[in-house]
């Protein structure tokens, strides 16, 4: 057994572990750093960027939109159900953050936002220019992984600052003593345990993503059946579990909802080719929401979650194809490449020769639904009722954008099955707006602090895809907000 | 000799590469293709440099120290060369990392973190190659290699294997197998060093072999793990090969002073959890210690180290294998330490509990000798009721190690009945020779080990007819396959899946009513389920019977220390029990468990006895200079389908007769020759782990 000391522990060097590390130490704090990978960044190795409201970017963007705006949007998009407080602080350090991070050296391409909504939705469900997506060392072109760079700043800033990065070394427990968080036990490489002490801890695990176990016992979720999130390995959800053995609050737990397809990142031409306003039914051959909105990912997986099987079918025809292939994509994603038209036949023909099962190709509309297992009868008239809206330019059950309105009628016809997918968990450790961890009875439990996606409780029943990057967001500044108060009670202490 | 590398003045050694300096003295230049235990080829181009006078960038890696040299990582061209190696590595390589088991711990990953290479230069050409997961124990996913060859220049040159190579496709140049074959039909050793060099998820453990709950090297030599005294069985495994057997005891000896005791009886969990499982059947850990401890030279003896005496008195009550553990450790400490033995002799259940034929007394007498040597002062016949007086007799700790002796008789109808016996009693009783007639035929009731020293202990008494009945079926029964198998040799009738329904007889025990039992089974509340079949009542006529069923504490109620189901002693994380100063370990602890396990137990509580006494703990020792075995393997055709041997057993109709040891230990040159199965899996934990950019703290700022 070999003993540590500290000022400050913090469980985990992904992006909230980081962002804590490096604010904890900022501020005084002697710092040690346990991370059970020997990669630092964690999920946010994927990503691309986080939020941030009244940035110098956004300035420069002439983004209007102010920390007060961002903080009302929220509040009516989770209809008040959330820590208010947390909220607000949240909102009104993220700008700061951002040049917090530009001071570290990350650069940033400029600020995006997910979507766009159609125009008769933008007044409740537009994207908001709040994504500050991360510029790849060396240059070049943002795409998925680009927050790696960031991340390695993050690393380098924190070794600077004298932060003890100990990898490959997974905390196992929180020492508590008297009610008070006062240490924890980790294991080394070797399996050599470590007792290390310190006056604060702070969690920051990542949630639950790749714990199918889970993800079953705390949403209701089955992976691979009801659900394909991205399981990001490692995502285990230890941190939510030694908080609550120490005593923590249990909030609501949810799954980050979006949709996708199985195994897609090995079948991306295809998720992206399908994510486009054409038709969309549920297994009874139905349509269940305008089209529309599929560029809202958020919203889409939430409509597939209740369907039938919680699964839907995207379809278009050989003209729609065509059309996609001359004139691109009706939507245009920022993940999937734009000229992924130009791919389809390849992809299409060589999955469809290997059996992969969410895709269906028939020359008739009977065919098709059999095929792709849609209710037969349903799906003819559904097919039928559709195509006359289409004649008449008018969608007479969801009023979907007339733009597009594109009838299903020459085959062969292309059908595509969709899955409620999930970026990983949200929630579960009680905090306050200090991220002081909490016990059932809202008492604070002394020197324990949880940040990121294990204490992001802020986002109610559907995750805020109109305030893009607000994942990343969330762990950045709770991570900040507990490396700073965990500081300050070091301080006091 | 001193160069300059990114105007940091360095000592460098000559004939060395730029590289290698750099990276000793804690200067990170980016590669990866170079691995620290393998030859460098200056294939990856990310460790590309420039040097003052030469021309263009250059692999450092490929290029030695000169005096005076000027080295710049961070110059124009070779960032340029290096940028675009990455961008061409990546390009071929899967962008979807969450789907992979390395991520978090993958070399390229970290190196994609460092340089941070923007996506749009690549066009994505992934050569898409079909996981291969047929291999017992590795698994190949090609899609993610990126042709470094680390894996090739550990299996040929580091290892002298020989099974990876370069494949030419029509996909292009791949690593694969000569010939196309199984890992298996090429004579690979799956020894795993091709995956621990592996930057990437491209060779891996095979799922089932990593479990979350253990550490890396718990998952990497699980057999050490599994080993409740973690015994260095790769390496006392490797000293047998090579005919060195006092060298493998001493290994031994390092973690527990019972080897020959256990090379008779253990338990061998190691064998379950040996990853040659994976292969066909495990390596014969069990049976290779004994082979070592019966040739072994006492040369570990010159090398035991016995502390100053502390002047202080530790008594330890029962000389079971638990208490005798510890007061060997203890005395070693420099403790004066007193064991209190009830029987006439040490040895508890390896003495009154395991029949001879398995354990002979011989093997005992001479561990314990051993032990006693360290100054352990053993008094037998004296039996301790309340171990507090010891302490108000001036001894300063008391450890308790008084086992589970008293046998468990379950509440069935005639149980009363004489000819009715318990397996504790009547196993001791055979040891002292005093069982007295058992009759013709006996019933055992009970699937465990214990359950087999009794049926086989009364067939050795002269019973004619012995049967066994459990409730569990073959597959469920404790029992090891090689008591059952003995066992029926010697002619023992075994009814699995049968509950006893009662003890027949008036004044005597005349039969056993047995019914057949469909389904056992333990439900969620841990309680037993026994669904039994219809009409399948049957009455076993015989004279005995023996109950087999677990074994309990004898006379811990009136020790006056807290109890846990009113027989077992409550310890603490310190082993310490309710009264201050008094200890317990072993069985009458954990209640019956095996042989190695009451000596794990007994090291943990002669570590936490000895800081209770002002010691340091520290019971470590090493009784033989540490050597580093051979990193090359070579080749062996049909590595994998070498088969495990088997000892010499003595022949039934003989052994029915007396109580003279069964098994015989394994001969020289059969001993090498299992030992040479052993894929020595801690071997590949020597490879030198990569330091990533990130372990270089902020040198690179």
């Amino acid at each position: 057994m070999k003993t540590l000391e500290s000022d400050v522990i913090v469980v985990a060097a992904g992006l909230s572990g980081l962002a804590a590390s490096i604010a904890a130490a900022e501020n005084g704090a002697k710092v040690i750093t346990f991370e059970k990978s020997n990669t630092t960044g964690g999920a946010a190795n994927m990503g691309m960027g986080p939020l941030g409201v009244g940035s110098p970017i956004q300035k420069n963007q002439m983004i209007s939109l102010t920390p007060g705006e961002a903080f009302r949007k929220h509040m009516y998009f989770t209809h008040y159900r959330v820590d208010a407080r947390m909220v607000r602080d949240y909102y009104y350090k993220s700008g700061d953050t951002i040049e917090w991070l530009m001071d570290m050296g990350v650069e940033f391409v400029g600020v995006q936002r997910a979507f766009s909504a159609p125009e008769v939705t933008r007044a409740y469900s537009d994207g908001e220019f709040t994504w500050h997506v991360v510029k790849p060392e060396g240059g070049g072109m943002p795409g998925p992984r680009c927050a790696t760079t960031m991340t390695k700043k993050m690393t380098e800033k924190a070794q600077e600052l004298g932060v003890k990065l100990l990898l490959e070394t997974p905390v196992t427990k929180i020492i508590m003593e008297d009610g008070k968080a006062v240490g924890v036990l980790a294991k080394d490489k070797s399996g050599e345990e470590i007792e290390a002490r310190a006056k604060a801890v702070i969690i920051a695990t990542g949630g639950f993503g790749d714990n199918p176990h889970m993800i079953k016992e705390e949403t209701g979720y089955e992976f691979g059946k009801t659900i394909f999130n991205f399981a990001i390995p490692g995502m285990k959800g230890e941190g939510i579990k030694m908080a609550w053995e120490a005593g923590a609050g249990h909030t609501p737990c949810t799954m980050e909802l979006m949709y996708q397809l199985p195994d897609n990142m090995n079948h991306f031409i295809l998720d992206g080719a399908f994510r486009q306003p054409c038709l969309w039914v549920n297994r009874n051959g139905e349509r269940f929401m305008p089209e529309d909105q599929i560029a809202n990912t958020t919203f889409t997986g939430n409509a597939i979650t209740v369907q039938p099987g919680s699964v839907a079918y995207s379809i278009f025809d050989s003209k729609l194809l065509k059309k996609y292939k001359k004139k691109g994509p009706d939507i245009i994603s920022h993940v999937h490449p734009h000229d992924l038209f130009d791919h389809f036949d390849e992809q299409w023909e060589k999955d469809l020769e290997e059996g992969y099962e969410c895709i269906a190709q028939a020359d008739t509309i009977e065919e098709l639904a059999e095929k792709a297992g849609i209710d037969v009868e349903g799906f003819v008239k559904q097919v039928e009722e559709y195509n006359e809206m289409c004649e008449n330019s008018y969608d007479e059950l969801f009023e979907k954008d007339r733009n597009y309105m594109q009838p299903i009628e020459k085959g062969p016809f292309y059908c595509c099955r969709q899955y409620v997918g999930a970026y990983g968990s949200l929630g579960g450790v009680m905090i306050n707006y200090k991220t002081e961890v909490m016990n059932q009875d809202a008492k604070v439990i002394s020197g324990l602090y949880c940040a990121g996606t294990d204490a992001c409780n802020i986002f109610g029943d559907s995750y805020p895809f109109i305030l893009s990057g607000n994942t990343m967001g969330f762990c950045l500044n709770s991570g900040r907000i507990a490396g700073e108060n965990a500081a300050l009670l070091v301080e006091e202490m | 000799m001193k160069i300059t590398i990114e105007g940091k003045v360095i000592e460098a050694q000559e004939g060395a590469s730029v590289l290698n300096t750099a990276l000793k003295e804690g200067v990170y230049i980016p590669h990866i293709c170079k691995h620290p235990d393998l030859e460098a080829i200056g294939g990856c181009r990310l460790c590309m440099v420039e040097i003052d006078g030469v021309e263009g960038a250059v692999p450092a890696c490929k290029t030695k120290v000169e005096e005076g040299m000027v080295v710049h990582i961070h110059a124009p061209q070779a960032d340029k060369v290096r940028k675009m190696a990455m961008e061409l590595i990546l390009a071929t390589h899967p962008a979807e990392c969450t789907g992979c088991p390395k991520y978090g711990k993958c070399e390229l990953q970290s190196l994609y973190q460092y340089m941070g290479v923007g996506p749009e230069r690549w066009r994505k050409k992934s050569r898409v190659v079909k996981n291969d997961d047929s291999n017992p124990l590795i698994q190949h996913l090609f899609t993610r290699c990126i042709r470094c060859g680390r894996c090739i220049r550990a299996c040929r040159e580091l290892r002298g294997i020989k099974v990876l190579d370069y494949q030419k496709t029509s996909d292009g140049v791949r690593v694969g197998i000569d010939g196309g074959v199984s890992l298996r039909e090429a004579g690979c050793k799956f020894c795993g060093a091709c995956i621990e060099v592996c930057p990437t998820g491209s060779i891996m453990d095979a799922f089932n072999m990593i479990k979350d709950d253990r550490s890396y090297s718990e998952n990497m030599v699980p057999c050490k793990a599994a080993c409740p005294a973690h015994t260095d069985i790769p390496r006392y495994i490797r000293y047998i090969k090579e005919g060195e057997f006092a060298k493998a005891t001493a290994v031994i000896r390092e973690r527990v002073p019972f080897p020959d005791t256990l090379g008779c009886i253990c338990n061998h969990v190691c064998e379950d959890n040996c990853k040659r499982n994976e292969l066909g059947k495990p390596i014969s850990v069990c049976k290779l210690k004994r082979a070592a401890a019966v040739r072994d030279d006492g040369a570990w003896k010159s090398k035991v180290k016995k502390s100053e005496p502390t002047g202080k008195k530790v008594a330890v009550v029962g000389g079971g294998p638990a208490g005798l553990s510890a007061a060997y450790y203890l005395a070693k400490k420099g403790h004066a330490v007193t064991v209190f033995e009830e029987n006439e002799k040490a040895g508890g259940q390896c003495r009154y509990g395991i029949p001879a034929y398995r354990l002979p007394d011989e093997v005992l007498d001479q561990e314990i000798a051993d032990i006693l040597e360290m100054g352990v002062d053993l008094q037998t016949g004296k039996k301790i009721n309340a171990p507090k007086e010891l302490l108000e007799q001036g001894y300063d700790s008391v450890l308790v190690s008084v086992g589970t002796h008293k046998g468990t008789i379950l509440p069935l109808e005639g149980n009363q009945l004489p000819g009715v016996l318990v397996n504790a009693d009547f196993l001791k009783k055979a040891r002292l020779g005093t069982t007295g007639d058992v009759g013709e035929r006996v019933m055992v009731l009970g699937g465990g080990n214990v359950a087999y020293d009794c049926a086989r202990t009364a067939v050795r008494l002269g019973a004619k007819e012995v049967h066994i009945a459990c409730l569990e079926n073959t597959k469920q029964m404790t029992a090891s396959e090689d008591e059952i198998h003995e066992g029926e040799e010697e002619g023992i009738l075994l009814h699995s899946a049968h509950s006893f329904l009662q003890i027949t007889g008036d004044t005597k025990v005349e039969g056993v009513e047995l019914q057949k039992v469909d389904k056992f089974y333990f439900d969620e509340n841990h309680k037993a389920v026994i669904e039994l079949v219809e009409g399948t009542k049957e009455i076993i006529p015989v004279d005995t019977v023996i109950f087999a069923v677990g074994q309990k504490p004898a006379g811990t109620e009136d020790m006056g220390l807290d109890l846990i189901n009113n027989a077992y002693i409550r310890v603490d994380a310190k082993r310490q029990t309710s009264k201050e100063g008094i200890f317990a370990a072993g069985d009458v602890v954990t209640g019956t468990k095996s042989v190695i396990a009451a000596i794990s137990e007994a090291r943990r509580s002669a570590e936490e006895i000895d800081r209770y006494l002002g010691g340091d703990g520290d019971i470590s020792e090493q009784l033989i200079e540490a050597e580093t075995p051979s990193p090359y393997f070579g080749q062996c055709r049909g590595f994998a389908d070498l088969e495990r041997k088997q000892p010499e057993l003595l022949d039934a109709d003989i052994r029915k007769k007396s109580f003279v040891l069964v098994e015989q230990p394994f001969s020289e040159e059969v001993a090498k020759c299992e030992a040479s199965r052993c894929l020595q899996c801690d071997q590949r934990m020597r490879l030198t782990r990569p330091k990533l950019w990130n372990e270089y703290g902020g040198e690179e700022q």
